[in-house]
C-alpha cells in the first residue's frame, strides 16, 4: 500500500511529541555534554576556555584517581556479575518449581531494589558501625571478639567488599525478576520429554533451561554492568568514596570534579566512562550471541 | 475518515505544544511574592529568619521572604543552575571558595557592598575575621575589583570539644586540658586505658580532616610559608609537611582515633561524642547547638588544638566567617535588599539570633551575652587562618586529605603521603600551564 503525503506528515505529526522530548530531554544533554568535554568551564563564567583533548589527555593519563575508581567498579561489577546473578538465578529456579508462597517470595525478593539507594546505604551505614553496628554485636555474641570494634567501611580490605556486598544485596531482586519470567517461557513439554529419555535435573538445567535462557541472561547481565559501574547514591552515603579514595567509582568521582565547578572535566570523565560502558556491552552482546542457542 | 484522522493528529500536536510552551510566558499581572527573596540552607534557623523578617515588616513595609533549600550540596547546585540561567534570587550564597566566588562576582552576579559598609560605620560593628573571607584585596590572583562582597551573619570557629565527665573517668584534671601535643597524646592514652574511644571527628568528609592538618601547617609555617607552599615554592615533601602526616601517625599508633574514623561524616561524629561514646571531638562551634538537641545533659567544654614545641608561628583554627549573604547585583531590589541585611546585623537582631539558634553572632558588640562555651569560641575569632590572596587547588587539598586518612588507616608512610601530596601538586602546576 502507497502512503499518500498526507499520511506522511500525519503520521510524522504524531511522532512530532515524542521526537521533541527525546531532542530535548535526550539528544540535547548529550550532545552538550561532547561540547562541554572540549571547554574549561566552572559553570559560573561567562567565556568558556577552549581546551581540545587537553582534559581528555588528562584523564587518560594524568589522573590515576579515575582510573583506580574504574577498577573499584569493575571489582563490583564482577562480584555482582557473579555473586548476585548466581544467587538471583538459584532463587528463581527454585520459585520456578511452583513451591508454596512463590508469589510472598517473589514480593520480599522485590523488595531491596524497590528501596531508596540511599535509605538502604544509610541503613547499612548502621549495620556496618565499628561502635552501635548490629553486625559486630552479632559476631561478637558468637565469639568473635575481635570485631568488637571493627569498622567494616573504614579498612582497605574490607571497605570495598562491605559496599558490594549492600549493592549485591539490593540489586539481585531485578534479575531474579527477570530470570523468572525467562524461566516460565521455556515450554514445559521439553523438559517432559528430557524426563522420558531419562535426563537428570542437572542434564536438563544444562541442554534446556541454561541454553534457552541465554538471550535472558545476556539482558540481566547488561543490566548489571550497566546499574553496577554506574552505582554511585549507595558509595555516597555509605562511604563517600573513603577511606583514602578507596571505595571511589567513577560516578563518584564525575560528581566530586562537578561539585568543585570543573564542568568540563567532569564531562570530560563522563564521557570516556561513556565509551568504556558502550564497548563492554556491545563485547556482551557480541560474546553473548556467539553462544546464543538459536544460532 | 482521513479528516478525521488529521484533525486528531493535528489537534494532538497544537495541544502539546500548547501545553510545553504555556508555562514560559510571564504573567505581567503577577505580584512579587515579596519584596526582598533570600535562598539559604540554614534550616534549623528557618523559624528564628520568618519571625525576624515578621517584624521588619512591621516596622518597614517590605516583605521579605526567606526560602530553604537543603541539603548544602542541593542548595549550592540551585545557585548555579539559578546563575546560569539569570534566576537568582535577590540574596544568596554560593557556598563555595574564594576562586568561585570570585566568578560569580567577575559574572556580575555579585554586588560590590563596599560603599554600603563604610556608612554608619556598618562594617564596623564586625569581627574583622567575619569580612576576610569575602574581601577581596588589591591584586588578588582572580582579578575582582577590591572590595566587600557578602555580609556576615554569623562567625565560627574549630576546637577541640572534651567530655569532662569521661575526662574524669580516666583519671585526667577536666579543668585543666591538654595544652601541648604530648600531654594530648598523654590524654588519649589514659582515654584509651580507660575504655574509652579518646577522639573522634567527621574526618570522612574532607574539610574536617583538612582543617585539623592546616592548624598545624600555620603553627609550623605562618602565613608566608602558607603562601609559599601554594605558590609551589615550598614542596610538600618538606620536613614540616613531612611531620605534619607524622602527627595524624602518632595519634593512629596512640590509637586516639575513634573507630571508622577516617569515613565517618560529621553527623555521626557529634552522635559519637554527644553520647559519650568518644571523650574529645574536633568540630566547629554549631557543635554547641547540636549537642544540646542530640544530650542537654551532657557537661563538656572546649579547648583549642595543642600546640606543637617547636613550632615558631601561633596555632591558628579554621573559621571566621560562618554564614554570609550576598547580594544580587542585577536585583531591582538591591537597595532593599541591603537595607534589610543591615538591620539583621544590628544588636537586638543578632542577640536574638544568637539565642535561638546558638551560634556566634557576627556583630562583635553583642558576644558578651553568649554562654560560657561559645564566649570561648567567639574569643577564638582572632585566632582563626588569615586570610590570602591565593588559595590552593581542590585538587591538591583533596590529596592532602586523602593521605592523611591513608596515614591513619596505615595504608602509607608520612613521607609516602607528602610525596604523593607533591606528586598531584606538580600534575596540577603542569596542568595549569
Amino acid at each position: 500500500m502507497k502512503i499518500t503525503p498526507i499520511e506522511k506528515t500525519q503520521n510524522f505529526c504524531f511522532i512530532i511529541p515524542a521526537l521533541v522530548l527525546f531532542l530535548i530531554f535526550s539528544l540535547y544533554p548529550i550532545l552538550r555534554t561532547f561540547q562541554l568535554s572540549f571547554f574549561q568551564w566552572n559553570g559560573i563564567d561567562k567565556d568558556m576556555l577552549w581546551v581540545g583533548f587537553a582534559q581528555y589527555k588528562h584523564i587518560l593519563f594524568n589522573n590515576p584517581a579515575f582510573w583506580k575508581s574504574m577498577l573499584n567498579a569493575g571489582y563490583i561489577t564482577i562480584l555482582a556479575l557473579t555473586l548476585q546473578n548466581g544467587l538471583a538465578l538459584l532463587l528463581a529456579l527454585l520459585v520456578n518449581k511452583n513451591i508454596k508462597g512463590e508469589n510472598i517470595y517473589r514480593t520480599i525478593f522485590f523488595l531491596p531494589p524497590v528501596l531508596s539507594g540511599v535509605v538502604v546505604g544509610l541503613i547499612w551505614k548502621f549495620v556496618y558501625d565499628g561502635n552501635f553496628g548490629i553486625l559486630n554485636y552479632w559476631l561478637t555474641s558468637l565469639g568473635f571478639t575481635n570485631f568488637a570494634d571493627f569498622a567494616w567501611l573504614s579498612e582497605i580490605k574490607t571497605a570495598l567488599s562491605s559496599v558490594a556486598v549492600v549493592h549485591m544485596w539490593k540489586g539481585f531482586g531485578y534479575g531474579f525478576i527477570i530470570l523468572l519470567a525467562g524461566l516460565q517461557t521455556i515450554p514445559v513439554d521439553l523438559y517432559e520429554a528430557a524426563e522420558v529419555d531419562g535426563a537428570d535435573a542437572w542434564q536438563q538445567f544444562k541442554n534446556i533451561t541454561f541454553p534457552l535462557l541465554i538471550p535472558i541472561i545476556t539482558i540481566v547481565m547488561i543490566l548489571t554492568i550497566l546499574g553496577s559501574m554506574q552505582v554511585f547514591d549507595l558509595i555516597y552515603s555509605m562511604t563517600r568514596g573513603g577511606p583514602a579514595g578507596h571505595t571511589h567509582v567513577p560516578i563518584t568521582k564525575i560528581y566530586e570534579y562537578m561539585s568543585n565547578g570543573e564542568f568540563g572535566y567532569s564531562t570530560a570523565m563522563a564521557v570516556i566512562f561513556g565509551i568504556v560502558l558502550l564497548v563492554v556491552s556491545f563485547a556482551q552482546i557480541y560474546l553473548s550471541k556467539k553462544f546464543n542457542y538459536d544460532r | 475518515m482521513l479528516k478525521l484522522k488529521t484533525f486528531v493528529s493535528v489537534s494532538i500536536c497544537l495541544a502539546f505544544f500548547v501545553c510545553s510552551f504555556s508555562g514560559c510566558g510571564k504573567n505581567k499581572n503577577e505580584q512579587p511574592k515579596a519584596d526582598v527573596v533570600i535562598w539559604h540552607w540554614m534550616t534549623d534557623r528557618q523559624d528564628a529568619f520568618e519571625k525576624l523578617a515578621a517584624t521588619y515588616l512591621e516596622e518597614t513595609g517590605v516583605r521579605v521572604l526567606f526560602e530553604t533549600y537543603a541539603p548544602t550540596d542541593v542548595y549550592k547546585s540551585k545557585i548555579s543552575a539559578a546563575a546560569t540561567a539569570n534566576l537568582l534570587p535577590d540574596v544568596f550564597n554560593p557556598i563555595s571558595d574564594k576562586k568561585e566566588v570570585a566568578s560569580y562576582i567577575n559574572a556580575g552576579y555579585i554586588a560590590d557592598l563596599s560603599e554600603d559598609m563604610e556608612k554608619d560605620g556598618w562594617k564596623d560593628i564586625f569581627f574583622a575575621k567575619a569580612l576576610t573571607q569575602n574581601t577581596f584585596e588589591p591584586g588578588n590572583e582572580w582579578n575582582v575589583k577590591p572590595g566587600i562582597y557578602a555580609v556576615p551573619l554569623d562567625v565560627n570557629s574549630l576546637m577541640i570539644y572534651y567530655n569532662k565527665d569521661l575526662f574524669t573517668q580516666a583519671g585526667l584534671d577536666p579543668e585543666n586540658p591538654p595544652k601541648t601535643w604530648s600531654e594530648f597524646i598523654e590524654a588519649g592514652k589514659k582515654l584509651r586505658a580507660a575504655n574509652i574511644q579518646p577522639f573522634v571527628s567527621g574526618f570522612g568528609e574532607g574539610w574536617l580532616i583538612g582543617a585539623f592538618a592546616q592548624s598545624y601547617q600555620w603553627n609550623l609555617f605562618g602565613k608566608e610559608g602558607v603562601l609559599e607552599t601554594i605558590e609551589g615554592k615550598i614542596p610538600y615533601t618538606d620536613k614540616r609537611w613531612i611531620k605534619i602526616f607524622k602527627l595524624f601517625e602518632e595519634m593512629k599508633n596512640a590509637k586516639l582515633f575513634a573507630s571508622g574514623v577516617v569515613t565517618m561524616v560529621n553527623k555521626d561524629a557529634e552522635r559519637s561524642f554527644a553520647t559519650g561514646k568518644a571523650a574529645m571531638a574536633f568540630n566547629g562551634s554549631w557543635g554547641v547547638n547540636v549537642y544540646l538537641s542530640m544530650n542537654p545533659t551532657l557537661n563538656y567544654s572546649v579547648m583549642a588544638p595543642p600546640s606543637l614545641p617547636e613550632a615558631q608561628f601561633p596555632m591558628l583554627m579554621f573559621g571566621g566567617e560562618g554564614s554570609s549573604l550576598f547580594i544580587n547585583e542585577k536585583s531591582p531590589n538591591k537597595q532593599k535588599a541591603i537595607d534589610f541585611l543591615k538591620w539583621l546585623t544590628q544588636g537586638p537582631q543578632q542577640t536574638f539570633l544568637a539565642q535561638a539558634t546558638l551560634n556566634i553572632p557576627s556583630n562583635k558588640t553583642v558576644a558578651d551575652d553568649l554562654s560560657p562555651v561559645l564566649k570561648i569560641f567567639s574569643e577564638n575569632i582572632a585566632n582563626t587562618f588569615e586570610s590570602l590572596p591565593k588559595i590552593e587547588s581542590w585538587q591538591v587539598n583533596n590529596f592532602i586529605n586523602i593521605n592523611l586518612q591513608s596515614v591513619i588507616i596505615g595504608e602509607r608512610t608520612p613521607e609516602e603521603a607528602a610525596k604523593e601530596v607533591q606528586g598531584e601538586k606538580e600534575r596540577q602546576q603542569k596542568a595549569a600551564k
